[in-house]
């Protein structure tokens, strides 16, 4: 089993929210699926919790609403580590249309006992009307996120 | 001068969808009116107009993110009655498989992911508490069992159909690649542990319904008829056969009624308080044609499953009541059920003999202008109604949900929890959650199934008509 997990989720039909889609498209031609293992998703579910077990490195990539980033603009990437161990005060959804991957975490370490190397990384939308296209300034940040993404997991392969 | 008041229950928490729920008080306090309204509209039966009918399954699929192989199933048995064709027998065993497992992974998704929090908890537990996370603290085993359900269901989505969410293999005609021979044994190595997992969360479950006695005599506990798609022989089945209504004495009203010409017998309303229809069985008018279907009504309309284990739980839950089993709590009980069944039916689907043939489509042009595809959703029984012009494109469409045949009944089961444990002008989130906790048992999917941005705080109050705000519930 691959020991980096990419989790790849949003949307592809509301279009910035499917960003990580496309971020994933251009990632599978990046790395070997002996080291690497990139799922596309519409949303989490408790069933990632079972899918992070046996891993060093999980990204969780998304789409975020640029109100619900401090200062944020449309395209700009954001990346956060996960504190291990997460507690549920970090997240405060408590419904389930709102997984996120600090409650998946969570749900990890309880099940299973496994607290991976975690890291979130966020680009800020723009439109998440209907439509499967990306907006230009989202478009443009892809390649960047990718980039990004990239460095996160060779450092964590030639650190293994 | 009238003291009547509303309580407001908006949204209502883990279903699928948007809904809320509006208790009307009277001026003794008392619940006088209850409503279940489902406050999301989706108007598919629009927007699919002048698309070519080939694509109507992958549309039909984006309904929902739980049952989108039930939508799948219903569409191309619609198309496959434009193309006139019968589809080859492997087909039709495939797309048995691959609803099998959807029913699996969505009654999984309902019991543990939805419900679970309740039967652990009880029903006067901390919200903060009552959810997936808080079952994996308290109950490791049923959480771990509950991802493997789901993911058992899941995978075998994937391996058939590419993906886990909207697959596109169903097809008018068919399927659209047959089986490999690794994928099918796969999933044959699969089913022992899920069937195992099935039946240890049977023997739980049993093990908490004496807690529930109140519930269970309060939770929608009252006569309706109900309604199924059935096989030939009466036995229990989710993709085709004929239509079967019983009454809550358990004798039958219909028999052998044809899915297709379902418009025959099942009406529809439309309520100014809802985006949701009400159906109603014709014979008997509006509202006494009230019925229900899913899984408590397919196992009352069903004299058998056919499979050894499920067949032995059917003997059991036979007996819970005399007459069909009314109460709606046992939903959950009927679920479980199914899930026994559909495990043991893979098993004999995926070692027929013929499972791997490559010839897995018929081909044909359009043939007729009208079709209907029915089968039984999680949910319920789905139908999809299309007619088309010469060229294929989409004229008109009528979708009769398996979540709006239960709406009547929904709707008096709200008011009777309501009238039951509802009282006075101080709310209690126990109050409030067995108002929630009767909806879930009928695991209405009111297609939410996108990726959600943002949070739902859920806030009751209780007002007068003065304004003034009598009391609060609030959760954030």
């Amino acid at each position: 089993m691959p020991r980096v997990l990419i989790v790849a989720y949003g949307n592809p039909l509301r279009c910035d929210d499917g960003v990580a889609w496309h971020a994933a498209e251009a990632l599978e031609s990046r790395f070997s699926s002996s080291e690497v293992e990139i799922v596309r998703l519409h949303q989490l579910a408790p069933e990632v919790a079972e899918a992070v077990r046996h891993r060093d490195l999980i990204l969780f990539i998304d789409a975020a609403c640029p109100t619900d980033v401090e200062n944020g603009m449309p395209g700009e990437i954001r990346v956060n580590e996960i504190p291990q161990p997460a507690t549920p005060k970090d997240d405060a959804a408590q419904f389930s249309h709102v997984y996120s991957p600090v409650k998946i975490l969570n749900l990890a370490s309880e099940l299973y006992r496994e607290g991976p190397k975690a890291f979130v990384i966020t680009v800020a939308g723009e439109r998440f009307d209907h439509g499967d296209g990306l907006s230009d300034a989202v478009a443009a940040a892809v390649p960047t996120l990718v980039a990004k993404v990239v460095e996160i997991v060779r450092g964590q392969i030639s650190n293994s | 001068m009238s003291q009547e008041s509303t309580i407001v229950i908006d949204p209502v928490t883990r279903i699928e969808g948007h809904s809320k729920i509006t208790l009307h008080l009277n001026e003794d306090g008392r619940v006088e009116e209850a409503r279940f309204h489902v406050t999301q509209f989706r108007g598919f039966e629009k927007l699919c107009e002048g698309r070519p009918f080939y694509e109507m399954p992958s549309l039909m699929a984006r309904i929902c993110g739980i049952c989108p192989v039930s939508h799948l199933i219903a569409s191309a048995k619609a198309c496959d009655s434009l193309l006139a064709v019968r589809i080859p027998p492997t087909a039709d065993k495939l797309r048995r498989i691959f609803g099998l497992a959807q029913v699996t992974q969505s009654h999984a998704l309902s019991l543990f992911h939805l419900s679970s929090p309740d039967l652990l908890f009880g029903m006067d537990a901390d919200p903060a508490k009552s959810n997936i996370f808080g079952v994996a603290e308290a109950n490791k085993e049923l959480a771990l069992d509950g991802i493997k359900l789901r993911q058992f269901g899941q995978k075998i989505i994937e391996r058939l159909g590419g993906k886990r969410i909207h697959p596109a293999w169903i097809v008018p005609g068919g399927v659209s690649e047959p089986l490999t021979e690794a994928n099918r044994d796969a999933i044959l190595w699969s089913l022992p542990d899920a069937l195992a997992t099935a039946e240890r969360t049977l023997e739980w479950f049993k093990s908490t319904q004496e807690r529930f006695r109140e519930e269970i005599s309060t939770f929608g506990n009252f006569p309706t008829m109900f309604m199924g798609i059935v096989k030939k022989d009466n036995g229990l089945t989710f993709y085709d056969g004929k239509l079967r209504i019983v009454d809550a004495s358990g004798h039958v009203v219909a028999d052998d009624l044809d899915p297709t010409q379902y418009s025959d017998y099942i009406g529809e309303k439309v309520e100014p308080w809802s985006y949701l229809k009400s159906t109603y069985y014709k014979p008997k008018g509006f509202p006494d044609g009230v019925y229900r279907v899913g899984p408590l009504a397919r196992l009352n309309v069903a004299d058998r499953c056919g499979t050894p284990r499920a067949d032995q739980e059917l003997a059991e839950f036979h007996e819970l009541q005399r007459t069909a089993v009314l109460s709606s709590f046992h939903y959950h009980h009927a679920r479980l059920i199914e899930i026994l069944y559909c495990i043991e039916r893979l098993e004999s689907l995926l070692n027929d003999p013929e499972i791997l043939s490559k010839h897995v489509r018929a081909v044909a042009r359009p043939n007729a202008l009208e079709g209907v595809g029915a089968c039984e959703a999680p949910r319920g029984t789905l139908f999809h109604h299309y007619k088309i012009d010469e060229q294929g494109l989409i004229r008109w469409v009528n979708l009769v949900i398996a979540t709006g045949h239960n709406n009547l009944a929904m709707n008096r089961s709200v008011l009777q929890v309501a009238k039951h444990f509802v009282h006075g002008k101080k709310l209690t989130p126990g109050m409030l959650n067995r108002v929630e906790a009767v909806i879930r048992c009928y695991d209405p999917c009111l297609s939410c199934s996108t990726h959600a941005i943002g949070q739902m705080p859920l806030c009751v109050e209780l007002v007068s008509p003065e304004g003034e705000v009598l009391d609060s519930v609030v959760r954030e």
